[in-house]
């Protein structure tokens, strides 16, 4: 609670995908792209094909200029942007980890330098000696990727660090192997798809066919390791973790699911285009394997990232920021005695801390739609239950008089009009509005937390029964406060519903 | 019980002297850079951007802007390690502006790669070296109010309690236009010591360099004086501190520099400007100890020592060197 809240209009969570997508790729590129590289030209050298090296010539600029300049800007910007969204998330990975973050720097030192004199050295430097460079660049690229790997993985899978405090507990966590080697196949497989696009301009002719199945035998090798790896890697993130994402059904499991049917694709084009008919490996072919590729990526970045919810540092901070040891403190005494970055505003304050770093009022994940035509009452008792809420939220952190404040805060906010003049809605359709409003963010029906069995078999008046008991089903469970309106039109629908199920 | 993670790894001094250390190779890339595009643009030299000298400067910023960066990173690591709260806190307060540094340093990579690259060396040159002076003009005018603001914890927390978007640029001009004209007028000055360096066998460029060097060190000593004039309420524990020493040190061996520089004795004149180099970082860093005691003494956090990845690192930080020295052999060796 040290630190202010930076209020934005944006959400955290496009920036940060914005930022983070382009920085992954790039770095993954530039590592498997080094190897491409050296391989390659080992290869041009040998045999001597004097066209090929002229085609790594070329290929090494583009590499420096994106993968030096852009990669390791945008690196630096990923660390400045985390530092202004979660502040207290950065310091806690940089106190327990600096050496290596300082070593991580030491390889980033190396792969610069490496990078700049294998892109000067074609024609200064033996081959003898240009070759070494290039090793040099890749080894340490490959290194960098080595200890920053143990510093996202241990986000996830902190394992026995939470218990020891430990730098190699933490260093060396459940995750760690298997990320390291997915996340190696991604760089080849990146790197032969990267190469394929180049090669995909050239003319059809005899060095293109060479050059087509060369490149596809690198995305093709590429692929053949992610994948086990990543059933590897799913296996070994911690079980309570990937269990609880799989029950609210929401981007993770969605985001792993395109992301196979996107390797599928990546794969029939690789071997239709890569390895049959290689001539035929046009800019198009080229361009929808680069989409292929880069799709999968960012899916797999993104289960990544939402697998982990409600937490940043798994059982130990909340996405927030709030420390998990802080909880029942703040619980108990109040969230904002312990804010130290006030306004005049305590329940805009409340609302920053608690809900800002993950909701917008009106744009990303907004929170007025969601409560438009609600009351405060409703408000409050969401707060006050989040952590029931679809989509693994961090609970409420913070006094029950503050969630109220919040409730408030919130709902100045929102449309005030009934729900039924908002969404011009009457009868069944008003009924289902407020189920997707009032209980829809906890019960889907045939879903997450599903309660069909329990409000599907009953009669119109044990429903009304349930309504009005609301409140005493679970402490994260709101009462229902619509009024007779919305009450009506909700028992119609749930009623419809089990004429239908009954049908 | 969850692990707590405010400690320091290793006792303070070992991180101090890294952040010294790198931090000073930071600013001396900086400074070729920087002072060198100055220079070039200012500077009176003859058939400017077909001078020999020129060019090879030329050629040689985008890579001062890679060492640049890469020097950059680890003094911006160990300052977060020590000094966290002060340092995100003060970022946030001006979030926009701090991250359009990262925007605004890749346009200016761009921009000399650009310049690098151009064939004919003409009026286009100028518009690059222009675009990265621009840039690199906004870089350090955010950076010098943001780390000055980070010294003001009161003020900082007032500007947050005003508005909390990041759009505020520290307001308290005075604390540190001097500090930054101080920076600017030191780039320069580094700057014009390169050109002499590396123009020492074309006297006219030796002698643009020289003149740079010279009026260089009078305005940054002017600045310098000015901005620890300005120090107030820290002028008394500074003067009580060895900073002021350093102070007597960083005067004697910059001018002692400048005299060996224009008896072209460039290895004493070159030890004697790292050396009052190392010794102005040293000051700045006592000085942001002094200003953020009442707050924030590093010398109390708990020191929770994890030497394995302490040493660990060590090794692969020789290994950079070394790794580095053996790659900057063979490419200017004798190929076989
Ligand atoms: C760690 C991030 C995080 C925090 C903090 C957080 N939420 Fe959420 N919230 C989510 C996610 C993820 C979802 C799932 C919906 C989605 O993905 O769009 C969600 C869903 C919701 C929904 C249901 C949305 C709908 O359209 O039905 C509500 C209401 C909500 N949150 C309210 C809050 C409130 C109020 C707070 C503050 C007390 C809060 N959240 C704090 C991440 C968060
Ligand atoms: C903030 C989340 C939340 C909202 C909103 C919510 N519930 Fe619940 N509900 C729960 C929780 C938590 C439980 C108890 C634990 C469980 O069974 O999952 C529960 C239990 C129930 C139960 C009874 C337990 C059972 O299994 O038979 C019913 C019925 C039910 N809810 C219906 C509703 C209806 C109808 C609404 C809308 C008016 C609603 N809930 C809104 C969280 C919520």
């Amino acid at each position: 609670m040290s630190y202010p809240f930076w209020d934005i209009e944006i959400g955290y969570g496009i920036i940060m995908a914005f930022i983070a997508v382009i920085h992954v790729f790039i770095a993954h590129f530039a590592i498997g792209g080094g190897l491409y590289l050296v391989v390659a030209e080992t290869i041009a050298r040998k045999k001597n094909y004097l066209l090929k090296l002229q085609f790594l010539e070329k290929l090494s600029k583009f590499f420096v200029l994106v993968s030096v300049v852009f990669g390791a800007l945008t690196g630096v910007g990923i660390w400045f942007i985390i530092g202004l969204l979660n502040p207290a998330a950065t310091e806690i990975l940089i106190h327990n980890f600096v050496w290596a973050w300082a070593a991580e720097w030491a390889f980033f030192t190396i792969e610069i330098c490496a990078a700049l004199l294998y892109f000067y050295g074609w024609k200064k430097l033996s081959p003898k000696n240009h070759l070494i460079i290039g090793w040099i660049y890749f080894i340490s690229a490959w290194m960098s990727l080595f200890i920053i790997n143990g510093i996202i993985t241990f986000m996830l899978s902190p394992g026995d660090w939470i218990t020891t405090g430990n730098f190699w507990d933490g260093f060396f966590n459940p995750t760690f192997w298997s990320s390291l080697w997915l996340r190696t196949g991604i760089c080849i497989m990146l790197a032969g798809v990267y190469a394929l696009f180049v090669a995909s301009r050239l003319k059809a002719d005899e060095f293109k066919k060479r050059l087509i199945r060369f490149n596809s035998l690198w995305a093709i090798v590429g692929l053949a390791i992610m994948m086990p790896t990543l059933v590897w890697y799913i296996s070994t993130i911690p079980k309570e973790i990937y269990d609880a994402a799989l029950e609210s059904k929401l981007t993770p499991v969605v985001a792993m699911n395109a992301s196979y049917i996107n390797a599928m694709l990546l794969g029939v084009v690789i071997i239709v285009f890569g390895f049959l008919i290689p001539k035929r490996y046009n800019i198009v072919v080229g361009t929808l394997a680069m989409i292929f590729a880069l799709s999968w990526f960012g899916e797999y970045e993104w289960m990544r990232e939402s697998v982990r919810k409600p937490y940043v540092i798994t059982n130990y901070m909340y996405a927030n920021g709030i420390d998990v040891a802080k909880a029942e403190t703040y619980q108990e005494e109040g969230l904002h005695e312990y804010i130290q970055f006030k306004t005049s505003d305590k329940p805009a304050d409340l609302f920053r801390r608690a809900c800002r770093s993950c909701h917008t009022m009106d744009g990303y994940k907004p929170l007025k739609q969601a409560f438009d035509g609600t009351d405060e009452a409703f408000i409050a008792g969401i707060i006050m239950g989040t952590q029931a809420i679809r989509g693994n939220m961090p609970p409420f952190v913070g006094a029950e008089d503050e969630a109220q404040m919040i409730a408030s805060h919130i709902y100045t906010q929102i449309d005030k009009r009934h729900l039924s003049e908002i969404y011009n809605l009457e009868g069944t359709a008003l009924g289902k509005k407020v189920y997707d409003v009032r209980c829809g963010k906890c019960h889907v029906f045939n879903g997450f937390n599903d309660k069909s069995e329990s409000l599907l078999e009953i009669t119109e008046e044990d429903i009304g029964d349930i309504l009005d008991m609301a409140g005493e089903f679970a402490e994260e469970m709101p009462e229902f406060t619509g009024d007779a309106q919305e009450r009506k039109a909700l028992i119609d629908y749930i009623m419809s519903l089990n004429k239908k199920e009954t049908e | 019980m969850l692990p707590d993670s405010n400690f320091l790894s290793v006792p303070l001094w070992i991180i101090d002297t890294l952040s010294i250390v790198t931090l000073s190779l930071h600013l001396i890339s900086m400074n070729f850079m920087f002072g060198g595009i100055i220079i070039l643009l200012f500077g009176k030299f003859e058939d400017k951007w077909n001078n020999p000298i020129v060019e090879k400067f030329i050629k040689l910023f985008p890579n001062a802007m890679a060492m640049t960066v890469s020097f950059g990173v680890a003094p911006l690591l160990f300052v977060q390690l020590v000094y966290p709260q002060q340092i995100y806190s003060s970022a946030i307060v001006s979030g926009w502006y701090w991250l359009l540094v990262v925007a605004v340093v890749i346009i200016a990579y761009y921009a000399l790669y650009a310049s690098a690259f151009s064939k004919k060396t003409d009026s286009r040159q100028k518009i690059y070296l222009s675009i990265a002076f621009v840039c690199l003009l906004y870089v350090s005018y955010i950076y010098t109010s943001v780390f000055a603001l980070a010294e003001k914890p009161d003020l900082y927390k007032l500007l947050y309690a005003q508005n909390q978007g990041g759009t505020i640029i520290n307001p308290d001009l005075n604390s540190y236009l001097f500090r930054w004209l101080h920076m600017l007028t030191g780039a320069v000055t580094v700057g014009g010591f390169f050109v002499a360096l590396f123009g020492r066998k074309n006297e006219p460029a030796f002698a643009v360099g020289k003149q740079f060097y010279l009026w260089g060190m009078v305005a940054s000593i002017a600045t310098g004086l000015v901005y620890m004039m300005g120090l107030g309420e820290l002028m008394k524990p500074f003067m009580k501190s060895p900073a002021i020493w350093l102070v007597l040190v960083s005067l004697v061996l910059s001018l002692g520099s400048l005299y060996f520089l224009f008896k072209k004795k460039f290895t004493v004149s070159s030890i004697m400007l790292a050396v009052s180099f190392v010794s102005m970082v040293t000051i700045r860093h006592i000085v942001r100890k002094l200003a953020l005691i009442d707050f924030h003494d590093p010398s109390t956090m708990a020191v929770n020592p994890q030497w394995s990845p302490f040493v660990i690192f060590l090794i692969f930080f020789v290994l950079a060197i070394a790794t580095i020295w053996y790659m900057l052999k063979l490419f200017f060796g004798k190929q076989k």
